[in-house]
């Protein structure tokens, strides 16, 4: 009893100290709880259906942003991984029985499979070349996709699969909580020494390079590492669904996750996630109007990017919070000093 | 007294309200859900028809299901399904789950249907398929019957009779050929439109054609959006192809019809031309499109005495001619009289009613077999040919088929250039 106070007590004051002092930090923090506690609230199936798969993209956005991003690596191909994962979850699920907690994780390998065939062929690539060279791998695959119905499904895809949980609580559960584990994961890696480095390849390859950083094996690292957690998502799509069929390779998937992540703000993780929660449930709340949904969409998207070029949370967080001169730490925007190095804030 | 005011005006609102509300609460409308890509041509043939239908039924004072007379009350479902796969669930979950609706119809893309039908059978309702043509969502019913069986397949019929049927047609045209014309050996020129859906059935050309005594010319795929096929008809030419055996669903079938008449190919065109079942082709060709044929499901002839006021009506009110998924209007018909013979709309009851139905429909005579699809052949539906001659539109096949020939079905016939080259 003593122990488990202790650590609640020191819980609190981490919270307190590392949490409550910044705003985004509060945010973050609120929407974690808000995802967690919704069913409690309500079950409606619909509402849940839309939130469930608002995670799922989320996951994938995010993958998009650790690639794209933090490394550079313009990945306009994105369903690739998404794509190739929902196959191969589909494949184990109904060829071999395997549950979808094995075809999940099996699916991802699958993914970082594809990371490293598109990988290697673009190590030498950069920018616009790299972008519409990683645009072709999905665009390729849908090829096979009908070129080997017996094996893949043809136009209708593979359907049939297991349900993810028993019931619309549990996928729901399973989803956003896969979304905060893997998400905050990526966000460890960013934050961390690789992530540094990502970041540096990023910035100036030549100069990695000439810092002794091996830059192609960090850059084949990150292929697989989003394509990792994009094969996670795609699984989960799979068994959401229960299908996975050539529309998880469209140029479309391709072309929205970019979209959701770049009205987020890119390389911060969270952005993309955010872009995900407001663009997605937004869509849909735009049903009744159902002929300029998509013109207010673009619209919000095009606002955004052009008042908001960083992103919109980015834009947010910057008009709430400061960084020191000296330390680099965030601080909130009423403060004047620092409050780690107490150096007086702009 | 300003007390007493207060009262009667509060009795007053209290009374206008019971007094509105108690005539909606007695007549509860019987709620059809209706799926498609709203914003395309094919939603607005599931709208348009379903809307037909409900407006007769309630002019007529509704559906007689349990000794009350209910009206039907459509729910647009904008599935956006050609664009994304996650939305096209979403509306049917937002349909089912908020709109509260009894039954289903429409669909259009067979990938986003088994995902839409999943979500209607989880949740028990009817759901009538009126776009999608892959076989694969019927066997679904023999396989798990009771999960699916709350699935039935109107319109189009399954694409393996639709592929039947256009070779059928195929195979008029080249024993008109033969016929008519004098020609021995037949060889065959494959056009279809570079896309996945045309696949099979380049595959089933190549693969049958030979089986019919007829020869590949070649096989040639333009783009969908091709603006010219000017290349691809005077390849036709040169290979000296006696017939023109087209898959286009795309635009591209609006420029190969227009070329086709410039260039006066000496060669018949037969098979599917999306693009030729609409009422402005004449136009979008500028009479060029004379003698284009194509497979289709409605045209302004006597399939049954449904047929002809339905097409007239549609035109008149939606100003174009139904397209197969107009086949909406049937749909709706058959719950409300599956309905009213079940008297409920229970799901099970309903499907009892359905299953045994022999009903006379705008498209043909409909009888589900045992995996809920529509049955095709003489005397049920049988799918049309129609053919461009002069400016209309008209039905040439089934012309003397098993002993079927609509009325108002007129012969194919074939154009002066393509007489021209035979007859010497």
């Amino acid at each position: 009893m003593y122990w488990l106070m202790a650590n609640l007590r020191q819980a609190g004051i981490i919270v307190r100290n590392e949490v409550f002092v910044l705003p985004s930090r509060i945010a973050v923090l609120v929407f974690v709880v808000a995802l967690l506690a919704l069913p409690i609230f309500t079950q409606d199936p619909y509402v849940l259906r839309i939130i469930i798969l608002t995670s799922v993209f989320a996951l994938l956005a995010a993958s998009w942003d650790f690639l794209s991003g933090f490394t550079g690596q313009m990945n306009f191909g994105h369903a690739l991984f998404f794509g190739v994962a929902a196959y191969t979850a589909a494949k184990l699920n109904l060829d071999l029985s395997i549950p979808p907690w094995g075809s999940i994780p099996l699916g991802a390998v699958g993914g970082v499979l594809a990371g490293l065939v598109v990988g290697i062929p673009c190590l030498r690539l950069r920018g616009a070349y790299l972008a519409l060279t990683t645009l072709a791998f999905p665009i390729i695959l849908m090829g096979v996709v009908f070129a080997l119905p017996d094996f893949t499904g043809g136009e209708l895809g593979i359907s049939g699969l297991s349900r993810l949980s028993g019931s619309r609580v549990g996928d729901y559960y399973i989803t956003g909580g896969c979304m905060l584990v893997f998400c905050f994961l990526m966000w460890k890696i960013t934050d961390s020494k690789t992530g540094i480095i990502l970041h540096a390849i990023r910035e100036d390859e030549v100069a990695c390079r000439s810092a002794g950083i091996n830059t192609t094996r960090y850059k084949l690292m990150a292929f697989c590492i989003s394509g990792f957690f994009a094969g996670i998502s795609g699984g989960l799509y799979a068994h959401i669904m229960r299908l996975a069929g050539p529309s998880t390779l469209e140029v479309n998937t391709s072309f929205l996750v970019i979209i959701w992540s770049v009205f987020g703000g890119m390389v911060s993780i969270y952005g993309p996630v955010a872009g995900v929660f407001i663009l997605f449930p937004m869509l849909e709340f735009l049903r009744f109007i159902p002929q300029a949904r998509m013109l207010v969409f673009a619209f919000l998207v095009l606002l955004t990017l052009l008042y908001m070029p960083e992103g919109l949370i980015p834009w947010i967080r910057d008009k709430i919070e400061k960084v020191c001169p000296r330390c680099k730490a965030r601080n909130l925007g009423t403060r004047s000093n620092c409050r780690v190095c107490n150096a007086v804030l702009d | 007294m300003r007390r007493l005011g207060l009262f009667l005006v509060i009795l007053l609102a209290g009374l206008l309200v019971v007094g509105t509300s108690g005539p909606a609460q007695a007549v509860k409308p019987i709620k059809i859900g209706v799926a498609g890509p709203m914003s395309f041509t094919q939603g607005e043939g599931h709208w348009n028809g379903a809307t037909l239908a409900a407006m007769e039924i309630n002019e007529k004072g509704g559906v007689m299901v349990g000794g009350t007379k209910r009206p039907i009350e459509l729910i647009k479902v904008d599935t956006n399904e050609f664009i994304s796969i996650p939305d096209a669930t979403n509306a049917m979950e937002l349909a089912i789950s908020r709109h509260n609706v009894d039954f289903l119809v429409g669909g259009f893309r067979s990938e986003a249907v088994l995902v839409m039908q999943d979500i209607a059978m989880d949740n028990k309702k009817i759901f009538i398929g009126c776009g999608a043509a892959h076989p694969k969502l019927c066997t679904r019913v023999t396989k798990d019957y009771d999960r699916y069986k709350y699935w039935f397949r109107l319109t189009p019929i399954n694409s393996t009779f639709l592929g039947k049927v256009v070779f059928i047609q195929l195979g008029t045209v080249a024993a008109m050929m033969k016929k008519g014309l004098g020609v021995k050996d037949l060889s065959v020129a494959i056009i279809a439109e570079k896309a996945a859906w045309n696949e099979p059935i380049v595959a089933a050309a190549k693969k049958f054609l030979p089986k019919m005594g007829m020869k590949v010319a070649g096989v040639w795929r333009p783009s969908p959006v091709a603006k010219d096929v000017t290349a691809e008809l005077g390849a036709i030419e040169r290979s000296k192809a006696n017939i023109i055996f087209t898959s286009f669903s795309a635009s591209v079938g609006i420029p190969f019809a227009k070329q086709y008449g410039e260039l006066k190919i000496a060669a018949p065109v037969v098979g599917i031309n999306v693009e030729a079942q609409k009422d402005g082709f004449w136009k979008a060709t500028g009479g060029k499109g004379n003698y284009a044929m194509t497979l289709n499901t409605y045209a302004k002839v006597k399939i049954t005495d449904l047929t002809i006021p339905f097409y007239e009506k549609y035109l008149k009110t939606f100003g174009e001619a139904p397209n197969y998924t107009a086949g909406t209007y049937d749909a709706v018909y058959l719950l409300a009289k599956a309905a009213e013979k079940a008297g409920t709309i229970n799901s099970d009851a309903v499907v009892k009613v359905l299953e045994k139905i022999k009903d006379v429909s705008t498209a043909g005579v409909v009888v589900f077999d045992k995996s809920h699809d529509v049955t095709w052949g003489p005397g049920y539906v049988t799918s049309l040919g129609t053919q461009w001659q002069d400016g209309k539109n008209m039905c040439v096949w089934p012309y003397k088929w098993k002993g079927v020939t609509y009325e108002g079905t007129v012969p194919i016939k074939f154009a002066p250039w393509v007489i021209k080259r035979y007859k010497k």
